[in-house]
């Protein structure tokens, strides 16, 4: 590990590892289909990760304060089903909305209250709620196939001001909004302060239970947003959102440098879901099928976290 | 005197407060009550022939559970179970003779439970991370060896699982040797009682436990378990099935934490394990029985969860 020591490499190693893997995923696609390398095309792919993205600026709030949402797929399937069910037919589609919104909120609280005033474990918290909704959906929905999703919804989610597509300008704000809240407003200090150690952060007065209640609903409320972007951008009703989603989620936000409790910073997880965006171009292109694709996932998360875990022993 | 004396051991069971097992009281009773309704509601549940089943149901997810218990208990979770499950169904159902495929089978759980315990020990990876990435490994080989269920096992192996040995129900003897194992080496060994010294504090290192070593031999169990329940499972539905483990992850997990078991490490018991695990059996037989849709099955599973896990105390915030 003495090699380490030098200021050069050790500001290196300081770089989250998605930027890295970005870098190296942009080459080999350049190297290998220069076909490929088109702003339309990139920007389409782009697209379909936002719902990812969007679940991943709660999930590095909730992991920076040493905590985990894994219920962001409950979330989601339910958000689904209201908008594609016709339960909420007749209602103006901007309140159909702010029911969604408002559930995220809800589903919020309860992960918030359980995790942060009633102190229980977060995994089994959220992976429970998670549990109960699905199983919700799934039992009004009684293996029905859902119906359609209002045009509403899809025209929102196909609209391109100024070439960019509509999703992904939602995105990119999303994220600044979030990058200033953890850099410029208390909550975000209290985030970090927690992050680092949450025993000084109690002494220090800050309000250790109300800041990891706060980012549980925040999270929440940011599942929620992913799940209207997810049902307008597959525009049909699903009952089969895959646990990769949220699992996804934890996984860009570890290659963006966020672990339990440590960082807070937005775009090195930002740059991780892109780079399973441009994972996928690429194996897609390269023609490698969904057991391989899995097989690499797989490999780059682990290699990703060991390169981080190694790092922080050093420092 | 004496009555007293027992009145607070018995109020120190109930609260679990200071105590090294945990909570498993609270779910034995609801597991009782829930027993008793179940006789009294579903005709077919007290019946022998149903109670053989419920073995033979509860006995993969007992296996996984207690190989789960082990991690939790040094402030670990394996994911990567379920996966492990689905690949040892996936190996012993290629056309291979079973002298082959059955070691095959657990030099692939030794395999995955070093990668487990190496990156969590070694290279300090968060567990979550660590067997996750490798659940996603594992399952990628599985769907490259098995795509679509089928196959066929070794005879051995359906007869170790679905015979009879002395005329007592296979299941049945699966579920008491995986219970004296699960007792062996949680309570009756130094492994175990050095995982409760590792779980409970920073300062097992301190008294001569070399925690990386028994962390890392605590995954390897693990996968141990699971490639042994994913025998279990070949055995009995006879052919491979590349998503037979999905669900097993989660399940032991909640498993685990019925039981009592604290995710933070260092307090639990192979009771409360064996509890949790017949719970969640009882209630997906019973439901079964009482037609009650599976869709509602997850969510009262979701439910109880919630409820048990709610009015554990617990110091920490978080994970």
């Amino acid at each position: 590990m003495s090699a380490l020591r030098h200021p050069v490499l050790r500001a290196a190693t300081r770089i989250p590892p998605s930027y890295v893997v970005f870098i190296v995923l942009l080459g080999a696609l350049w190297v290998l289909k220069p076909a490929m390398m088109n702003p339309n095309i990139l920007g389409t792919f782009a697209r379909q990760v936002v719902p990812l993205g969007i679940v991943v600026l709660g999930q590095l709030l909730v992991i920076s304060s040493r905590s985990i949402d894994l219920s962001a797929g409950g979330v989601i399937l339910l958000v689904n089903y209201l908008i594609s069910s016709g339960l909420l037919g007749g209602i103006d589609p901007l309140a159909v909305i702010g029911i969604c919104l408002l559930i995220g909120l809800a589903v919020g609280s309860v992960n918030g209250f359980l995790v942060g005033k009633r102190r229980a474990s977060a995994v089994i918290v959220t992976l429970a709620v998670s549990i109960v909704l699905i199983g919700l959906v799934e039992y009004l929905a009684n293996g029905k196939p859902p119906g359609d999703v209002p045009a509403f919804f899809r025209n929102l989610y196909n609209a391109r001001p100024a070439g960019v597509p509509a999703p992904l300008i939602f995105w990119v704000g999303l994220a600044i909004a979030m990058s200033l809240v953890l850099s410029r407003s208390v909550f975000g200090r209290f985030v970090a302060s927690i992050g680092s150690n949450p025993v000084s952060a109690h002494f220090s007065g800050v309000p250790v239970e109300r800041t990891v209640v706060a980012a549980h609903i925040i999270a929440g409320f940011m599942s929620a947003l992913a799940g209207l972007v997810q049902t307008a951008s597959i525009a049909v009703g699903s009952v089969r959102f895959g646990p990769e989603l949220v699992m996804n989620s934890i996984a860009a936000t570890i290659l963006g440098g966020v672990i339990f409790g440590r960082g807070a910073g937005v775009w090195g997880p930002f740059v991780g879901v892109l780079c399973f965006a441009l994972l996928f171009v690429v194996m897609t292109s390269l023609g490698i099928q969904e057991p391989g694709k899995l097989v690499v996932q797989g490999c780059i998360i682990l290699l990703a976290a060991v390169f981080y875990g190694v790092r922080t022993k050093v420092n | 005197m004496s009555a007293k004396i027992a009145g607070t051991r018995i109020a120190g069971v109930v609260s679990a407060r200071d105590s090294r097992h945990g909570l498993w009281f609270l779910p034995l009773l609801v597991g009782l009550i829930g027993g008793v309704a179940l006789a009294a509601t579903a005709a077919d549940f007290a019946t022998t022939q149903n109670l053989l089943n419920l073995a033979a149901q509860a006995a993969p997810l007992l296996l996984v559970s207690i190989g789960q218990m082990l991690v939790v208990l040094v402030r670990g979770l394996d994911l990567s179970v379920g996966s492990v499950i689905s690949l040892s169904t996936a190996i012993l159902s290629i056309d291979a003779p079973a002298t082959v495929t059955i070691p095959a089978v657990f030099v692939m759980a030794l395999a995955v439970g070093l990668v487990n315990g190496v990156a969590v020990t070694r290279f300090h990876v968060h567990p979550i991370i660590a067997t996750l990435s490798v659940t996603g490994i594992a399952q990628g080989i599985t769907m490259l060896v098995r795509p679509v269920a089928g196959g066929t096992i070794p005879p051995i192996v359906t007869v170790l699982v679905n015979g009879e040995f002395l005329g007592i129900y296979m299941p049945l003897i699966w579920v008491v040797v995986a219970i004296l194992a699960g007792w062996k080496l949680i309570h009756g060994s130094r492994f175990g009682l050095h995982l409760f010294a590792i779980g409970g504090g920073d300062t097992a290192d301190t008294f001569g436990i070399a925690s990386r070593r028994n962390i890392l031999l605590a995954y390897v169990a693990c996968s141990t378990f699971a490639a042994l329940a994913g025998m279990f499972l070949a055995g009995r539905i006879a052919s491979g099935d590349p998503n037979i483990g999905t669900q097993y992850a989660v399940d032991s997990i909640t498993a685990v934490a019925l039981g009592g078991t604290q995710l933070a490490g260092g307090i639990g018991s192979l009771q409360g394990t064996v509890i949790g695990t017949l719970l969640l059996s009882m209630l997906a037989n019973g439901m079964n029985l009482l037609n009650v849709s599976s869709f509602v099955q997850t969510a009262i599973k979701g439910l109880i969860l919630l409820a048990v896990i709610a009015i554990q105390p617990r110091k920490t915030i978080g994970l």
